[in-house]
C-alpha cells in the first residue's frame, strides 16, 4: 500500500506538528506514509472564490503529484471533499478519476481503509468534538442532525474508545463554525459570530479540549478562543490520538 | 389577455426543459390509523376529540361542549341558522358555531377532508367562530396518501382542516384563532 | 451594497442578532422533530424531488393540461411574461369589476412582481392578511422570511406598530392580544373585501385546480367572501396529479414549521355559482432558469422556508440582508438569475456548509447551485476585482511548487517578526478583528519532513492493531 500524505498549504506553514503528528499516527498505525514534495494546495480557496477556472493548473499538479499513491491522506476533511467532488472539473483521465478516489481524510482512512474503531490508551479529559461540515455533510463521516437523531461518527468512535475521555454534548450538534474558506474575511462579522456562538457552546457545555480532523475550522476556533482568552485547549484530532497511541 | 405571453412562455419552457424524465410512483407506505393517533395529534395541534357512541348523540354533546352558543349552523340537527350558498356575509359573520360532516380523518396530522357539499357555504367553516366536524371512525386513514387516494375528486372547493386557525407570525408565540375557527372539534362516532 | 455589509449592521445589535438566531434554530429544532417522526421522510424528499423533475422535463405540456382543466372548470386563465404583465392583469380584472378594496394572503409572487406598490399607485386599497405580512405593510417593510414575514420584529415591535396603526394600548405586547387586535381589524377588511388574490403551493395539471396552504384560514376567508378571486402562480407551481400532494403536503409544514400538516390545505377548483375565479400564470425570469442546467432545480422549491431557518448566515444576518424577495440559501441561488450584478454577493453570503440542501423538501442542491454561481460570477467579472487578481496571482503561485515554498516561508517569517498591532490591525486584516492569527512556527512541515531520515523503502502491508 502506497500511501502519500497531503498537508494543505495552512496546515504546512501554521500547523506543523499536525502534519508531524498524522504521519506518526499513521506510523504507528503500520502505514509508512511519503511526503511527496512537490505538493502545494487543493485549490479550493480560489474555487471557493469563484475562480474556478484559474485552480485548473492547481488541480492538474495536484493530480501529477498524488497520482502514483493508492491513497492520499491528509487531516483536512475539506480538502479532500474538494479533490472528490470538484475535481470534476479536469477531463476524467484515468489519473484524476484514481486520485479523486485516493483521497481521505485522516480519520475516514483510520476509520474505513485500516478498519480502526477503537484504539487502546487515555486521554483524561473532557472533549468538544467539532463536526467539520465538509467531513460529516460532504464525506458523510458522522451523522447529520438534519437527518437523524442519533449521533455518530468516525472520529466520535475513536474518541469515545479512549479511557477516560468524555464527549462534551453540545447544544447544537453539527452547526458550521463559520470559517468557510475566504469568507472568513469576506464576511468576517458573521464569520466571527458563528465561530463565537460555536465557541459558547462548547464553553457552556464544559469543553476542556475543542477537536476535529479538519484544521481550518480548528484554525477559526483557535484564534476566536485566543482572542477571548478561554481556557480551551484547540488540538487537531491526529494529535490527541498520536500523543495517546504508543 | 395576451396569448403572445402564452405562446411565448410555452415556447421558451419547451426549448429550455430538459430530456424526459420519469414519473416516480408513489407507494402506499402504510402507518397506523388508529383513533388513538388521530387523537393525539389533534392535540398536539391544539384541536380537541369527543367520541360518540352514535349520531344520536350529537344534539346534547354539542349542548355540553358549548353551552353559550347561540348562532348555530348545520346539516346534521336543526340550528338556529339556516344558512345556504346565497346567504348574506353580514349574517355568517354572526355565527357562533357551525357543525359539519366531515368525510376523511388523517391519523398522522390530525386533517379532516371537508368537500364543499359539506360545508353549506364555502365561507363558513372558516368564518364561524367554532368550528364542529363529525367524522365516522371508520373512515380514519393513516396518512395523506391514503387520503388523497380515496378522494374521488376535489369538487369545486373543499379542504383538509387540521385543528383550529393559528398564528405564530408574532415571535413565534403560537396562537390559536386567526382569521378563522377559534376552536376545533372533531366529533367521532 | 454587498450582503456582508448589509450583514454587519444586523450584527451592530449583538443581543438581538443572538435572539434572531434562537428563534429561528427553535424552528429548525421542531422541522427536526417532525422529520424524525416519519420513517419514509428521506424516501418522500426523493419522490417530491422525482416528481417535480418530471415535472419540469415536461413542463409546456402539464402548463397546457392545466390550462384545459381550469378553463373547462370555469376559470379565467391568464399568461404573464414578467412582473409588469402580471400587475397589469390584475389591475385590469380588479377595474373590470368596478372594485376597489382588495384583500391579499401571502403570495411571494406577488411580492416578486411589487404588486402592491403597483395597485396602490392606480387607486386601489390592497390589504395583506396574513398576520405577519400585515404587520410588514403597516410598518412599509419587506419581509424577511417566505414563511415568517415579520420574523425579524420582536412583540414589542409589532405592539408599537399596532398602537400607532390599530389603537391598541402602548405598550401592549402580548401576542395573544395583539392577534386578536388584529382578527377584529382584519374581519371588517375581509367582509368589505371585493376581490380577493392569493398566492399558490401547487397547482394540479390533473384537475385545473389550485391548492393554497396556510394556518390562519386567511386565504380561504378572503377568497370565499369575495366575488373575485384571482391566484397568483409561477410556472413551477405545476405538480401532475392530485395524489401528487400525498408527498407534498406531507413534507410541507413539517420542514417549514414543524407542524404535521398546515391547518387548511385548501383546494380551489370551480368558482361558486356567480362568482369568478382567475388564475394567473406567471413566468418572469422561470423559463430562463429552465434553461440553465447547473441551476434550473431551484425551480422545485415548494417555498417552505427550511434553508432560511437552518441557514447559520440568515440566522445571524436577517432576511433583509439579501436585499431579495426571497432570502436565504434559496433566494441567493434564485437572484442571479434574475439580476446578476445587483445580486452578485449573495452566492458568497454562505460557508458553503450544505446544511440547506439536507433540509430541502425537495432536493434542490442548494450549496452546489451557491458554488457553480459563484464560477458563473466570476467568469462575468461580477466578483470585486481585488479578490479576482489575488486568486489569479494564487494560482499561479500555488502551481508551482518552489515560488509556494518561498512564499510560505516569507509570510510565516513576516508574521513573526511583524509587532501584533500591525499583524492583526482591523483596517488591513479583516481575520483579526475578532481572531487571532495562528502564531507562526519557525519551520514549516516540509522544513521539518526535509530533515527526518527518510525510509529506504515503503513498508509493503500496514500493520493494523487487533
Amino acid at each position: 500500500m502506497k500511501v502519500a500524505l497531503f498537508v494543505p498549504c495552512y496546515i504546512d506553514q501554521f500547523y506543523p506538528q499536525v502534519g508531524i503528528a498524522t504521519l506518526q499516527l499513521l506510523e504507528k498505525l503500520g502505514v509508512q506514509a511519503h511526503f511527496p514534495a512537490q505538493q502545494t494546495c487543493c485549490g479550493q480557496p480560489l474555487a471557493n472564490s469563484g475562480c474556478e477556472r484559474d485552480a485548473l493548473p492547481i488541480y492538474k499538479h495536484f493530480v501529477d503529484t498524488f497520482s502514483d499513491y493508492d491513497y492520499v491522506v491528509a487531516p483536512s476533511g475539506s480538502c479532500v471533499y474538494h479533490v472528490r467532488k470538484h475535481f470534476d472539473k479536469l477531463d476524467q483521465t484515468a489519473d484524476v478519476q484514481h486520485v479523486r478516489g485516493a483521497a481521505y481524510d485522516l480519520i475516514d482512512f483510520i476509520s474505513t481503509v485500516l478498519k480502526v474503531e477503537s484504539l487502546p490508551g487515555a486521554f483524561p479529559h473532557k472533549v468538544g468534538l467539532h463536526l467539520s461540515c465538509h467531513g460529516q455533510r460532504g464525506l458523510h463521516q458522522a451523522n447529520e442532525s438534519e437527518m437523524t437523531p442519533v449521533r455518530d461518527g468516525q472520529l466520535s468512535r475513536l474518541l469515545r474508545s479512549l479511557d477516560g475521555l468524555e464527549l462534551t454534548q453540545l447544544n447544537r450538534n453539527d452547526e458550521c463554525c463559520g470559517f468557510g474558506g475566504t469568507f472568513c474575511v469576506s464576511e468576517a462579522g458573521i464569520s466571527a459570530r458563528m465561530g463565537q456562538d460555536r465557541v459558547a457552546d462548547h464553553v457552556r457545555n464544559g469543553t476542556q479540549v475543542l477537536t476535529g480532523s479538519d484544521m481550518s475550522c480548528l484554525m477559526h476556533l483557535e484564534g476566536i478562543v485566543r482572542r477571548a482568552r478561554l481556557p480551551i485547549k484547540v488540538m487537531h484530532a491526529a494529535e490527541i490520538l498520536n500523543g495517546v497511541v504508543a | 389577455m395576451s396569448t403572445a405571453s402564452r405562446d411565448r412562455i410555452l415556447d421558451a419552457a419547451r426549448a429550455n426543459k430538459p430530456a424526459e424524465l420519469p414519473l416516480p410512483t408513489v407507494p402506499d407506505f402504510g402507518g397506523e390509523a388508529t383513533i388513538e393517533r388521530f387523537t393525539t395529534v389533534l392535540a398536539g395541534i391544539g384541536g380537541t376529540v369527543v367520541r360518540m357512541s352514535g349520531l344520536a348523540e350529537l344534539v346534547p354533546t354539542l349542548q355540553q361542549l358549548f353551552p353559550e352558543a347561540r348562532a348555530t349552523a348545520s346539516p346534521l340537527f336543526a340550528a338556529s341558522v339556516p344558512i345556504n350558498a346565497q346567504t348574506p356575509t353580514g349574517i355568517l359573520a354572526a355565527i357562533d358555531l357551525a357543525v359539519l360532516p366531515g368525510e376523511i380523518g388523517v391519523a398522522e396530522n390530525g386533517a379532516v377532508w371537508l368537500p364543499e357539499a359539506n360545508m353549506m357555504n364555502r365561507a363558513l367553516p372558516t368564518i364561524t367562530q367554532h368550528l364542529a366536524l363529525v367524522l365516522d371512525q371508520r373512515r380514519i386513514v393513516a396518512t395523506m396518501h391514503q387520503a388523497y387516494a380515496q378522494l374521488p375528486n376535489t369538487g369545486g372547493y373543499g379542504k383538509f382542516v387540521a385543528g383550529p386557525s393559528k398564528t405564530a407570525d408574532i415571535e413565534q408565540s403560537l396562537v390559536i384563532g386567526a382569521h378563522g375557527a377559534r376552536s376545533l372539534v372533531v366529533l367521532l362516532y | 451594497m454587498s450582503h456582508a455589509i448589509r450583514a454587519d449592521k444586523f450584527l451592530l445589535d449583538a443581543d438581538r442578532t443572538t435572539w434572531h438566531d434562537e428563534t429561528l434554530w427553535f424552528v429548525r429544532e421542531k422541522r427536526d422533530r417532525a422529520a424524525y417522526g416519519v420513517p419514509e421522510f428521506q424516501e418522500l424528499r426523493e419522490l417530491a424531488s422525482g416528481i417535480k423533475n418530471h415535472t419540469l422535463s415536461r413542463l409546456d405540456l402539464y402548463l397546457q393540461e392545466f390550462e384545459a382543466a381550469a378553463q373547462a372548470n370555469g376559470v379565467h386563465v391568464h399568461w404573464a411574461a414578467d412582473a409588469a404583465e402580471h400587475n397589469a392583469i390584475i389591475l385590469d380584472i380588479i377595474q373590470q369589476q368596478g372594485a376597489t378594496r382588495i384583500v391579499k394572503s401571502k403570495s411571494m409572487l406577488t411580492e416578486e412582481c411589487h404588486l402592491n406598490p403597483y395597485l396602490i399607485k392606480h387607486g386601489i386599497e390592497v390589504v395583506d392578511t396574513d398576520l405577519g405580512e400585515r404587520i410588514i405593510q403597516f410598518r412599509d417593510e419587506p419581509p424577511s422570511h417566505i414563511v415568517l414575514p415579520a420574523i425579524h420584529l420582536k412583540k414589542e415591535d409589532v405592539g408599537d406598530t399596532f398602537h400607532t396603526h390599530l389603537g391598541t394600548e402602548k405598550g401592549e405586547s402580548d401576542p395573544q392580544r395583539l392577534t386578536e387586535a388584529a382578527r377584529q381589524h382584519l374581519r371588517g377588511k375581509f367582509i368589505a373585501g371585493e376581490v380577493a388574490i392569493s398566492g399558490v403551493n401547487f397547482a394540479i395539471a390533473e384537475t385545473g385546480g389550485v391548492v393554497v396552504c396556510t394556518n390562519e384560514g386567511n386565504a380561504d376567508l378572503g377568497v370565499n367572501l369575495a366575488a373575485v378571486h384571482i391566484a397568483c402562480m409561477g410556472i413551477e407551481k405545476i405538480i401532475p396529479r392530485l395524489t401528487d400532494l400525498g408527498v407534498f403536503t406531507r413534507l410541507l409544514a413539517r420542514s417549514a414549521t414543524g407542524q404535521p400538516v398546515t391547518t387548511y390545505t385548501s383546494h380551489f377548483t370551480k368558482p361558486v355559482a356567480g362568482k369568478e375565479m382567475h388564475i394567473v400564470i406567471v413566468d418572469n425570469g422561470r423559463t430562463q432558469q429552465l434553461g440553465r442546467p447547473d441551476f434550473r432545480a431551484s425551480l422545485k422549491c415548494i417555498r417552505c422556508g427550511a434553508c432560511m431557518n437552518t441557514c447559520p448566515v440568515y440566522r445571524r444576518s436577517g432576511g433583509h440582508s439579501y436585499d431579495f424577495t426571497v432570502p436565504g440559501p434559496i433566494g441567493a441561488i434564485l437572484s442571479p438569475n434574475i439580476d446578476m450584478k445587483k445580486h452578485a454577493s449573495l452566492p458568497f453570503a454562505s460557508t458553503l456548509c450544505g446544511s440547506c440542501t439536507d433540509v430541502c423538501p425537495v432536493k434542490i442542491d442548494i450549496h452546489t447551485q451557491l458554488y457553480k454561481w459563484r464560477q458563473v460570477l466570476g467568469e462575468a467579472n461580477e466578483i470585486p476585482a481585488a479578490k479576482k487578481w489575488s486568486m489569479k496571482f494564487m494560482g499561479r503561485v500555488l502551481a508551482s511548487t518552489r515560488v509556494y515554498g518561498l512564499g510560505g516561508q516569507f509570510a510565516r517569517k513576516a508574521l513573526r517578526l511583524l509587532p501584533h498591532g500591525l499583524t492583526h490591525a482591523p483596517s488591513m486584516n479583516a481575520w483579526a478583528v475578532a481572531r487571532e492569527l495562528p502564531e507562526a512556527p519557525r519551520q514549516s512541515f516540509r522544513e521539518w519532513y526535509a530533515k527526518q531520515p527518510q525510509p529506504a523503502t515503503q513498508l509493503p502491508n500496514p500493520k493494523v492493531p487487533a
